[in-house]
């Protein structure tokens, strides 16, 4: 018996997800333990042995791989307690970092600040040196600068160091001559150079990331030096893994280089259950969503594959390193709705949070939020909250909804529940519009894939919104992100900036640069014990249209022939039409960058089958509850998820109910339990596998 | 007119300005003008098909308020000739336009045959032709001399491409490649907010869209009526100065404004202004109405999107023939930066003295140059507008001025070039991009940081028409409520003797390989009575390097030993007349 366990460190609770070698898996909880998150670890990891009814040394014996995704670099930026860290730079640009290219995110807001700089301005030092924008060096590197720079971090203590020089993308000498100096001068100092970290064009983009690799870098590596001696000392010989922001996963001593790539790694785990659960049905254009109690995280999967992205940030501080374009919107059970001035009913973005959280938790909230709304319509249980662990008011929802919404708004309490169910909706609906339908992928065209406590209660109505055809809930979908890191491959990118023009390219200039990047790759994943038939790599290029400020990302083979570059240019003008209705065929085109993603593929848990338990669900039926669906209050048949079975069939309006999460088959929808034990909603009428092959054959 | 239900109205609305984001994307991401996608200096917007404003994006605010004009225009005159896969331009100040750069692209959107919507694109142009550079002629003296005149034209009639346009276009401009570029991103940007229109009609029919409308208006309307109603009732006078008009160098001009606030109305009223100039920085009536909405926008406490209905209690009174509603042919083109900052600046003096905890001190004022010429290393022709010199925001009460906001015309949403592209497309060397100590308005919450920005020009026969304000101690960024002004910015020309020489605002310069341009770019206006700043504040400013041990102790009565880095206690308690913070 081997074991492979993914561990998703979240706000509130470390979710476990422990996976045998028959593909069976069970969910473990314990709650976080945010002053050392590894605490919490460990307890998760006892009580799994206790399940199993062994010692911990024994069970971890057992153990063959550890996917964990910590979010203690995201804390530490999110709460300013990163490392003391300084900042090397070219002489005349001090304040690249810190002016943020000048931007006011909220132009008409007056009273906020700027984020407080992760260097202050007395941290940054620079030093003369000058390299032009064809890697030329036109001044060379200022030793007397570089020692007085040193000399200051000494006396500022500092325990990590950023260095980015202008253009040492082209030209890294200045930049790896004085790392070396400093690691010398500054033994126990994390550095983090530019032209190591990401090699690649604009300057405070760049800046940017090295400060945040800085920032968290000596965090991370005590935790996980400390987590690995840990585990060493009970006995675990096995592999431990670290979630990354792009949905792959690396060891230990790359994650600790790359510190910054784990930075938004949270919810980096879903994409890859998305993946995974939709290649139960052999369908790869999935939207999956996973709303808790703050937030709303979306990402569109097409052709098997998430959306990437290099503009994403964090704390407002730019990270340019390719992650998981996930688009957040502050929208979840514990969102607030209040009336604005003009009378108009909003939701968020103010959250209430786990504590005090929605008014019915009895916990001291006294805004009305949408798990009050949901309370009031009938589709939360009073009594079996998070299983019955948790009692909700409904009185007390009932007067705060009169009071702040119902009655300003002149309408019923219902009404008003309704009306905020209908909101926040729509806010969601939204947001998959901007991700879909904003960058030219139609809706109607995905299968929906809904996970998170609160989700699967608005799915139906988001489904709706968007004519989205299927919503598939899997099961234990609490756990979906510790559920995508078991299923995650280790995954490296990396970035060569080469502007040139498409028209005369040197071919094979742009083949030198990805052959360097494919032998970094090779050695970085053999060091991680990937056999060579496990590794996948893809190439793109980033390319515009010359004078763009922007570039489109085309895949390309591995080995440029110099007819392949017709092929990418033809490439290039589709996807700029699809992403932004027009192309400039036949116009100059440039190419900027150079990529390489590097995939070690690791084994994926069995999917194991379950047992055909008929069509009719009435083993599960609980009772008759009232909820609110098409304007009144009707009986609706309440079933126990954790009863039903593979090919039990409801039709709506029903609730489903499990544990940690609900689910609300619409009046418009039929569910149908498949034979991976997950749930899947489809509209009324509609042939299933009629269905799932016309999305199968979409694009 | 039949109510539909309030929660629809919100659901609707919320899609409204998704729609805009998606807009604004597609210009941001693949404009080809360093100013579309680097600056961010345009506005998406989205109409309803009676031409009223329904939600917009804003990355640079100074076109919002004009973008309806635009509209209109356009829309009058081509009644009864809008088709299904048209697409119009215009960039005439006097047909509707702001100012020439600003070029508007409008896409009507048909459903079922019938007009429902109209989407807009509308932004800087990297070239305009006419006698400037990037549309800035300093030297103009009419609208021909100012830039290209595009009346209200079909770039597209029923889905045709209409050629002898484009051509015509294109023979008038110095950079076609360019503009062609960023025509096709306007047009882009308008068929991508099509298409989401017509999903959303799809989805809920036009009756109920238009009802919703409606309802959206009403509700912004009352939003904006409960703001001004916070602000106290009164007529609050102010003006402020323009270093020059570029043609009469030593006549500085005058913006005067009377602003009363009636209950839920406000009314701004410029008729004591100086009358129409020679020179470009007259400002068309849309550019006036866009820059007073920035001062009241900003300072009402609750924020409101700026539409049709948030708009009602806004009056807006500029004499014809006057520097803010000028007469045909004055030339126009430096008004949505030069005059749009005294009028942005008048109306928040005026406010301080209603509401002075809401106001605000004043930001930088832009002055430094729009360039272009070859680039002998790429072969190319460039234009680019020096953004890097932008200076501080003013301080406003509980927070100091954000550092390199640069001009109140774009409210901070205008971002800087990236050095590093800037070096690749145009022929410049940065030799300096910092923060410059001691040149913000000191107060208990001081201004941004000025900027100092200087760079050595590497190509023959690069022109500059330097634009601006602000360079002389009249028009430097005031400061409120016992906060201090900052200091006036300074321009210089480095040439290749090594002569420096001091260069005024409104103006060519033609520069020589080798020569460096040096900008030392004034910080904000200061807000509340420097010696109330707390002394770790200060100490911090100090030991960051952006206030100097002497201007600690003579602005905010802070002594630091240099020797040691610590305040002197006793000797700031002295100086600070007992004052402890």
């Amino acid at each position: 018996m081997s074991y492979k366990i993914g561990i998703d460190v979240g706000g509130t609770f470390t979710d476990f997800l422990l996976v045998d070698a028959d593909g069976t898996s069970e969910v473990f909880k314990v709650p976080t333990t945010p002053a050392d998150p590894s605490i919490g670890v460990f307890r998760g990891l006892e009580a799994m042995a206790a399940a199993k009814s062994v010692e911990l040394t024994q069970f971890l014996a057992r153990v063959r791989t550890i996917v964990h995704g910590t979010t203690i670099t995201t804390n530490a930026v999110l709460t300013g307690r990163g490392a003391k860290t300084g900042f090397l730079t070219t002489k005349g640009f001090r304040d690249a970092l810190n002016l943020r290219r000048g931007l006011k995110e909220e132009q008409y807001e007056t009273k906020y600040a700027p984020p407080t700089p992760l260097v202050p301005r007395r941290l940054i030092q620079v030093v003369e040196e000058r390299v032009d924008c064809e890697g030329k060096e036109l001044a060379p590197l200022n030793e007397e600068d570089l020692k007085n720079a040193v000399a200051k971090f000494k006396e500022e203590q500092i325990q990590s160091l950023g260095i980015s020089f202008l253009f040492s993308f082209f030209n890294s000498e200045h930049e790896q001559q004085a790392a070396r100096y400093i690691e010398q001068e500054l033994p126990g100092v994390y550095i983090s150079a530019s032209s190591d970290i990401l090699p690649q064009i604009r300057l405070y983009e760049r800046c940017s990331t090295v400060a945040l690799n800085a920032f968290v870098g000596p965090i991370l590596k005590n935790y996980l030096e400390s987590l690995l001696s840990k585990l060493g000392s009970v006995g675990f010989n096995g592999t431990l893994l670290i979630m990354q922001s792009n949905g792959g996963v690396m060891a230990p001593e790359s994650t600790i280089r790359f510190a910054a790539n784990t930075l938004l790694s949270g919810p980096a785990g879903a994409p890859a259950a998305g993946v995974y659960h939709g290649r139960a049905h052999d369908l790869s254009n999935i939207i999956t969503v996973d709303m808790g109690g703050t937030s709303f995280d979306a990402c569109l999967i097409k052709n098997g594959e998430a959306t990437i992205t290099t503009e994403a940030s964090i704390a407002r501080h730019r990270l340019a390193t390719p992650v998981i374009d996930i688009h957040t919107i502050g929208a979840g059970g514990g969102s607030i709705a209040w009336i604005d001035t003009g009378g108009m009913l909003q939701v968020g973005p103010q959250s209430a949070g786990a504590d005090p959280g929605p008014v019915c938790y009895g916990l001291g909230g006294e805004e009305p939020t949408v798990t009050d709304a949901d309370l009031l319509l009938g589709y939360l249980e009073p009594g079996y909250f998070h299983g019955g662990q948790m009692k909700l008011d409904y009185e007390k929802a009932t007067r705060i909804m009169e009071e702040k919404i119902a009655k300003p708004l002149g309408i019923s309490v219902i009404d008003a529940a309704y009306g905020i169910y209908r909101v926040i909706n729509s806010k969601m609906a939204a947001g998959l519009s901007e991700i879909s339908v904003g960058r030219g992928y139609d809706p109607r065209e995905f299968a929906l894939m809904v996970a998170g406590g609160a989700g699967p209660i608005h799915a139906g109505m988001i489904a709706n919104e968007l004519d989205i055809p299927m919503i598939i809930v899997p099961r234990g979908s609490s756990v979906f992100c510790a559920s995508g890191m078991v299923m995650s491959d280790l995954r490296h990118d990396y970035v060569r900036t080469c502007t040139s023009a498409v028209d005369g390219v040197d071919v094979n200039h742009l083949n030198s640069l990805l052959g360097q990047m494919e032998k970094e790759a090779r050695e970085t994943l053999a060091s991680e014990n990937i056999r060579p038939e496990q590794i996948v790599i893809n190439y793109s290029a980033d390319l515009r249209y010359e004078g763009q400020f922007n570039e489109v990302e085309v895949s390309i083979n591995g080995k440029l022939k110099p007819e392949d570059i017709n092929t990418l240019v033809a490439d290039f003008d589709k996807k700029h039409d699809t992403l932004f209705g027009y192309a400039l065929a036949g116009t100059p085109a440039e190419i900027i960058n150079l990529r390489l993603s590097a995939r070690g593929i690791t084994e994926k848990p069995e999917t194991p089958k379950a047992v055909w338990c008929g069509e009719n669900p009435e083993a599960a039926f609980k009772k008759e509850r009232k909820a609110y669906f098409n304007g009144s209050f009707t009986d609706v048949p309440v079933y126990d998820g954790l009863l039903m079975g593979y090919g039990n069939q409801v039709s709506g309006p029903a609730i489903i109910e499990e544990p940690t999460t609900t689910i609300i088959v619409t009046p418009e929808f039929e569910l149908v339990c498949d034979r991976f034990n997950n749930y899947v909603l489809y509209p009324k009428g509609a042939d299933l596998d009629e269905l799932i092959n016309k999305l199968k054959t979409v694009g | 007119m039949q109510k539909i239900d309030p929660i629809l109205v919100s659901v609707i609305d919320n899609r409204f300005s998704s729609i805009c984001n998606e807009i604004g994307q597609t210009m941001l991401r693949t404009s080809r003008s360093p100013i579309f996608s680097e600056a961010r200096d345009f506005v998406s917007a989205i109409f309803d098909r009676r031409c009223r404003l329904i939600a917009q994006k804003d990355y640079v605010p100074v076109l919002s308020g004009a973008a309806p004009f635009a509209l209109k225009a356009i829309a009058e005159h081509f009644e009864g000739r809008i088709y299904p896969g048209d697409i119009y331009v215009l960039n005439d100040p006097y047909r509707g336009n702001n100012h020439p750069p600003d070029v508007t692209v409008v896409k009507p959107v048909f459903y079922q045959d019938q007009l429902i919507f109209w989407t807009m694109a509308k932004g800087h142009l990297a070239d305009v032709g006419g006698g400037g550079v990037v549309g800035y002629n300093p030297e103009a003296t009419d609208a021909w001399t100012d830039a290209i005149r595009i009346p209200p034209v079909k770039l597209y009639e029923r889905g045709v491409k209409q050629q002898d346009v484009w051509d015509l276009i294109m023979i008038n401009v110095h950079i076609p490649f360019l503009v062609e570029g960023d025509l096709n991103c306007e047009i882009g940007a308008c068929t991508v907010g099509e298409r989401s229109l017509i999903a959303l009609t799809e989805k809920y029919g036009i009756e109920t869209l238009e009802t919703a409308i409606d309802e959206i208006f009403q509700a912004y309307e009352n939003k904006m009526r409960a703001e001004i109603k916070k602000i106290p009732n009164g007529t609050y006078y102010a003006e402020s100065k323009i270093d020059n008009d570029g043609i009469d160098k030593d006549r500085m001009v005058t913006v005067r404004l009377t602003l009363t606030v009636e209950d839920e109305d406000v009314k701004y009223d410029y008729s004591a202004s100086d009358n129409q100039v020679k020179g470009f920085i007259n400002s068309t009536y849309p550019n006036t109405v866009s820059s007073s909405l920035i001062s009241l926008f900003t300072t009402i406490e609750n924020k409101v999107k700026i539409n049709e209905g948030s708009l009602r209690p806004v009056t807006v009174i500029a004499p014809e023939g006057s520097l803010l509603n000028p007469l045909e042919p004055a030339p126009t083109t430096a008004c949505t930066v030069i005059t749009t900052e005294a009028i942005v600046g008048a109306g928040w003096f005026a406010l301080a003295e209603a509401v002075p905890h809401l106001s605000q001190a004043n930001w930088n004022h832009w002055a430094a140059p729009a360039s272009g010429g070859l680039n002998p290393r790429t072969g190319k022709f460039f234009g680019d507008i020096h953004f890097m010199s932008k200076g501080g925001g003013g301080a406003t009460q509980g927070f100091d001025g954000w550092d390199h906001m640069g001009t109140v015309c774009t409210l901070g949403g205008l971002r800087s070039p990236d050095p590093e592209l800037h070096e690749l497309i145009n022929p410049y060397l940065i030799l300096n991009y910092e923060l410059l100590p001691d040149f913000a308005g000191p107060g208990q919450w001081r201004g941004g940081n000025g900027m100092h920005y200087k760079w050595k020009v590497l190509a023959d026969n690069v022109a500059f028409a330097m634009f601006g304000s602000g360079i002389r101690e009249e028009t430097a960024p005031f400061g409120l409520m016992g906060g201090k002004a900052a200091p006036c910015t300074s321009q210089y020309l480095i040439k290749n003797t090594g002569e420096k020489v001091w260069l005024d605002v409104n103006r060519f310069v033609h520069c020589e390989k080798g020569e460096i341009i040096e900008i030392l770019s004034s910080g904000g206006g200061g807000f509340g009575d420097p010696s109330k700043r707390p002394q770790e504040l200060v100490l911090e400013d100090v030991l960051n390097g952006v206030v100097g041990v002497t201007a600690a102790q003579e602005q905010y009565g802070v002594v630091i030993q240099p020797s040691t880095m610590t305040i002197d206690q006793e000797e700031t308690n002295r100086l600070r007349g007992g004052y402890r913070a």
